[in-house]
């Protein structure tokens, strides 16, 4: 008997307690996929269980939905799934280079060069909006530049005071998650209107959602893969360099396969995050590329209680990561994540 | 070993770029703005007032409010968490039977977004219509006001949080229990200790470092909470389910009050990174203590 599996009262107790959760968890589900097959009048009516039993399903609300009577639905689900897919593989993509460089190379960057990158981005926008007249958008853009480019050449001396490694470098990216989004959707939203009048569109507009999901799922991509780097073997890599194989092409050829699992993980993982985000889609379009979220979130001002299209709405939100979901654990089933989640 | 090649300029400076520009750039942006007195409607010209938005938000008493409000939801919630998804993890890593569905199913809240689960708690909780409510008058309570009424809005709000993200915490813990090594239990029950005395004297103390890491990250995000409350209450009954995420929307987006909103949003991240640093200062000594 392995000190591993329960016995008598408490095996039954901890499957009691078990189901008892499972339960809790599906019920709300099953709610709103038998709502979605009920007809206006059985919902109503009050609470119906079980179909055919009880009530007779309908396809009322799936093919109003489906013709284009509650709102833009097809051309808002195509928006949201161009979004989320290519948000969350660039942001793989750059995550994972990034992570990679962490993992294997050596940043020593000092902490004067950031003071003054702060110092001097704050100093000059200020300076350039409010003694020289320049417009709110150039103003940032110059005080970004020289901000950049003042840090990177005072990089190159030797300068006095503590020297930030590879640590403190992946705790800066991580510790953006920590940022209530708030702070950076309001801004970015004044930001993007600042630069529209400069005939930059960003408000509505593709890269303008896009960049800032990238943005925000960045630290948490770094987080995972750099894990996932650390445990890969180094011995290939370095019979690899013995060779003289270019790092890119070590990269490219040698390590992105041997990561595969992770990187289809950290991908899911960042797919859900941007598919069902909020807040910055709230604040960032407002018709052409609004995402599902805003949409669904809409449908409950709009229609009151007509439960019958809502739940059908949502369902449109849930299902595809519910299917992805079910990917991830066939996954995880077959071995490929083996590994991936230590 | 590290080892030193320019190449790594180019692998991390796409990372490096956007998290500048699309962070920075707001953070300057916003952090100016917040010692101005700017409104876009009814139009005003920009003025300085120093940290008179800050003044004027640590005077109003409906911040307070909300960010009492927004504290209540994130620990009470992040609590249970803790409680049902540790025991949860405990029973799952003990092969329960029937383990495998659970591990599955168990999980798929924390996949759906969160306004389709505000949506479909609306429905369960309506007053009248509701299955929950059928449920409460065959106990003999008809027509609880679930989300009408402060007390009653503000539990659904934390059962609904609950029911979404007790799963990381399953997650979480699942892979911390499977990584604590067998030998130490089967001495345990060499020596007769009970499983009481086997979770609070082995399993627990092992566990404290992953679940200091797990309740810090569930609260800071509860603390970003918006989504659930924007669409199960609006903020209401009148504002006393208002979160201090959905507060700086009204404010920004409603008023567009810009300084005031901006002041908002940045003492909105000291509110988080206090919270976080005494949380940890609190439990470090725990920490090295079991270390």
């Amino acid at each position: 008997m392995s000190v591993r599996t329960l016995e008598g009262n408490a095996r039954f107790w901890a499957l009691a307690a078990c189901l008892f959760w499972l339960a809790f968890t599906l019920f709300p589900l099953y709610w709103v996929v038998i709502t979605s097959f009920k007809s206006p009048l059985g919902v109503v009516g009050g609470p119906t269980y079980i179909p055919f039993v009880d009530f007779e399903p309908t396809l009322t609300a799936w093919s109003e939905l489906l013709s284009g009577q509650r709102g833009q639905f097809f051309s808002t689900f195509i928006a949201s799934t161009i979004i989320g897919l290519s948000a969350a593989f660039l942001a793989t993509a750059i995550g994972s280079m990034a992570a990679y460089a962490l993992v294997r190379f050596t940043f020593e960057v000092r902490l004067l060069s950031a003071v003054i990158f702060v110092v001097i981005a704050f100093g000059g926008y200020l300076l350039c909006r409010h003694y020289l007249g320049v417009g709110q958008a150039t103003s940032l853009i110059y005080a970004f530049i020289a901000a950049l480019a003042l840090s990177i050449i005072s990089s190159r001396f030797k300068l006095p005071g503590p020297v930030l490694g590879n640590d403190d470098i992946v705790f800066w990216f991580v510790s953006q998650r920590m940022f209530p989004p708030i702070v950076a959707a309001f801004a970015l939203y004044l930001m993007y209107t600042e630069m529209g009048k400069l005939g930059f569109k960003l408000v509505d507009t593709y890269w303008g959602l896009t960049f800032a999901y990238i943005a925000f799922s960045l630290p948490i991509v770094i987080w995972l893969m750099r894990d996932f780097f650390a445990a890969l073997p180094i011995e290939v890599e370095e019979a690899a360099m013995v060779d003289n194989v270019p790092t890119w092409r070590i990269f490219f050829g040698i390590v992105l396969p041997m990561s595969k699992p992770g990187l289809i993980a950290t991908f899911m993982i960042t797919l859900a995050f941007v598919w069902n985000e909020f807040l910055f889609a709230l604040f960032l379009t407002n018709s052409k590329w609004q995402t599902l979220p805003i949409l669904v979130a809409g449908q409950n001002s709009q229609r009151g209680d007509e439960w019958w299209s809502i739940s059908a709405a949502a369902l449109v939100a849930i299902i595809p990561m519910v299917v992805m979901a079910g990917l991830l654990s066939r996954l995880m089933r077959s071995g490929l994540l083996l590994g991936a989640i230590k | 070993m590290t080892r030193n090649d320019p190449i790594k300029h180019v692998f991390i400076w796409p990372a490096l770029l956007i998290v500048l520009i699309i962070s920075i750039f707001p953070l300057i942006y916003s952090l100016t703005t917040s010692f101005m007195s700017l409104r876009l409607v009814p139009p005003m010209p920009a003025r300085f007032v120093g940290f008179g938005n800050y003044a004027e938000l640590l005077q109003n008493p409906r911040f307070w409010n909300v960010a009492k409000t927004t504290s209540i939801i994130a620990f009470i919630s992040v609590a249970l968490q803790y409680v049902v998804g540790f025991s949860v993890a405990l029973a799952l890593n003990r092969r329960v039977p029937g383990e495998g569905l659970f591990r599955v199913t168990f999980l798929l809240p924390m996949l759906v977004a969160p306004v389709a689960v505000a949506l479909v708690a609306r429905q369960v909780l309506n007053p009248t219509m509701g299955p929950l409510n059928e449920l409460m008058t065959f106990f003999g309570f008809p027509n609880l006001p679930f989300l009408t009424q402060t007390s009653w809005a503000l539990g659904a709000i934390i059962v609904v949080e609950v029911w979404q993200w007790t799963p990381f915490v399953i997650l979480m813990m699942l892979a911390g229990l499977q990584t604590l090594p067998d030998d130490v239990y089967e001495a345990a029950s060499l020596e007769n200790a009970s499983p009481w005395q086997q979770f609070w004297g082995i399993t627990f103390p092992m566990m404290l470092p992953i679940s200091v890491a797990v309740v810090f990250i569930r609260l800071i995000e509860s603390y970003k909470i918006i989504d659930t409350v924007f669409v199960m209450t609006g903020g209401g009954p009148g504002i006393s389910t208002e979160t201090l995420t959905l507060f700086a929307y009204q404010e920004g987006f409603k008023k567009f009050n810009l300084g005031y909103t901006s002041a908002l949003s940045f003492l909105f991240l000291i509110v988080i990174t206090v919270i976080g640093l005494v949380y940890l200062a609190i439990l470090k000594p725990y920490l090295e203590k079991h270390k």
